[in-house]
């Protein structure tokens, strides 16, 4: 890789542009964390967010690296269907809405998405659960610390190691000092940043080499790309709209936002935040498409969409680039970051190690942990092991499997438990096992057909009753919700 | 089959609406929650 040759910043701008943006969000976090002394407060905003905070944060989230990097690679690789693939990501939001109603609904004192899966299915599947959730949050982040790094230098000319130092420490440092808060308030900010630069990107990009042009060049170089039939391409879409519900449906960070959010605003939330959020991979993938009329070269395929941009728009572009997907990275990194934290808090360290421990006690963990969590990012991103979208797509079996155990679970009375052990052990080893006979695009496509299979299975053959009220468990420190 | 300059550009444009819609809409919306005290 030598895109310290191509980049369009010097150094010393990206330097200045990273300490502005880190400053901001550090004294956001700061500010915004003054009054979130009680563990409620810090960990879940006190469960009053609105609408409009409730909606950018789901958006501003769901905007990662992987939106923001991996769609233009994915439109690059396989062409139309690499944009359209990516959007139905949204279908993940979107169908998290009623679930977020639900959810609010059965578990008012409710504090993780392990709590759910503990009470309804028992201690093994809760286990089996919480270890598919951790290592996917751990690869959701170490993609994220990544997309850091390489953006960063591709840009700048910044090495990777320091630019991916830089984004971790500063999510880490006003996560660590807002909580919750910080996560959403920034997250609004962020949403705006993301937005904004996207569509001016867009636009210039439009109005520079137009439509005719990008698809007169990649009709001539890479037709495949444009072809509606490509077999692997029309796979991926499926995969990738299994896996985004996959993702969506089993992790803490929405489930927290689900607890987090007021009375009544979950599903609007979720449902506007699916709907904005479908139309940008559709938007950074674009760009990406104009590869062949820029004739630009390439060094790695996970760079193409800050390249493509920084040579289409120049300096300016560069510094918009930067800037939004810093934005996207820092508003996913932080929700991660918390939600995670709160997981691990309050299903590990409290159900598992300290059952007596007092709030005081779950702060502090919880600022360790958010710390602890930084530093193994960081040590993990350090070799650079794989592209994005490999590492990415590789926890696609195990997230994918978890999709019927947690909808039939908080749907259906008599879904079995066992199944639900079943489907999200053999659905994560049929996904791994397709993820290398075949391809990374067919990974959470097998992994939910499989788990589908065993839920329906096991209910139909041994159907067991539960009793909501069950899901209602107060939780020994109080922190259940208010009205 | 290949996708026609005249789809491909309506997905792009239509896509780019709905983008460039979003953070007015959040802003009206962030108001909103601030005249009813209902922001967090």
């Amino acid at each position: 890789m030598n895109s310290v040759n191509s980049a369009i910043l010097d150094a010393s701008t990206g330097w200045a542009i990273l300490a502005g943006f880190s400053l901001l969000w550090v004294a956001l976090g700061w500010y915004w964390g003054r009054h979130a002394g009680q563990l409620d407060e810090y960990m879940l905003a006190g469960r009053r967010v609105g609408l409009a905070l409730g909606t950018a944060t789901a958006m501003a989230t769901w905007v990662t690296s992987n939106t923001t990097m991996a769609a233009p690679q994915l439109a690059f690789q396989i062409g139309i269907w690499g944009m359209l693939g990516y959007s139905l990501g949204s279908l993940g939001l979107l169908m998290f809405a009623p679930l977020a109603r639900r959810i609010r609904s059965l578990m008012p004192n409710g504090y993780t998405s392990g709590d759910f899966v503990r009470i309804r299915y028992g201690k093994t599947a809760w286990r089996v659960f919480l270890a598919i959730s951790l290592f996917y949050s751990l690869g959701w982040l170490v993609s994220m610390g990544m997309a850091g790094g390489i953006l960063i230098h591709a840009l700048t000319g910044i090495p990777y190691h320091y630019g991916m130092t830089v984004i971790l420490a500063i999510c880490v440092g006003y996560t660590l000092l807002g909580g919750f808060r910080a996560v959403i308030g920034t997250d609004f900010i962020q949403a705006l940043l993301i937005l904004v630069g996207l569509v001016v990107i867009a636009v210039l990009a439009i109005g520079k080499v137009g439509f005719e042009s990008i698809h007169t060049a990649v009709l001539a170089e890479r037709p495949e790309l444009l072809d509606l039939l490509m077999p692997a391409a029309i796979m991926f879409l499926f995969n990738n709209l299994l896996f985004g519900i996959g993702e969506v449906f089993h992790s803490n960070v929405w489930w927290s936002r689900a607890f987090s959010l007021r009375e009544g605003v979950g599903f609007k939330a979720y449902t506007l935040a699916g709907l904005l959020w479908a139309p940008i991979p559709i938007v950074a993938g674009f760009v990406a498409l104009a590869v062949p009329a820029l004739n630009i070269n390439i060094p790695a395929a996970d760079m193409v969409g800050p390249m493509v941009a920084a040579d289409l728009l120049g300096v300016t572009g560069a510094v918009l680039v930067l800037v939004m997907v810093f934005a996207a990275l820092s508003s996913s990194l932080d929700s991660l970051l918390a939600a995670t934290s709160i997981l691990i808090v309050e299903d590990i360290y409290r159900r598992h190690l300290k059952p007596q421990a007092s709030a005081e006690d779950m702060r502090r963990a919880a600022a360790r942990v958010i710390l602890g969590l930084g530093v193994l990012t960081w040590i993990l991103c350090a070799p650079r092991l794989t592209t994005l979208a490999e590492l990415l797509y590789f926890t696609g079996a195990f997230v994918a499997s978890t999709i019927w155990p947690i909808a039939a679970g908080l749907f259906w009375q008599r879904t079995n438990p066992t199944a639900a052990v079943a489907a999200m052990v053999l659905g994560s080893g049929a996904g791994l096992y397709s993820y290398f006979a075949i391809g990374f695009y067919v990974a959470a496509l097998v992994g939910a057909a499989v788990s589908m299979l065993c839920v329906l299975l096991g209910t139909w053959l041994a159907p067991r009753e539960f009793d909501w009220a069950q899901l209602h468990e107060e939780h020994p420190l109080h922190l259940g919700a208010r009205s | 089959m290949t996708i026609s300059v005249t789809v491909f550009s309506a997905l792009v444009l239509g896509a780019l609406a709905i983008t460039a819609v979003a953070p007015l809409l959040l802003l009206v919306l962030l108001i909103r929650d601030w005249k009813r005290k209902q922001l967090w």
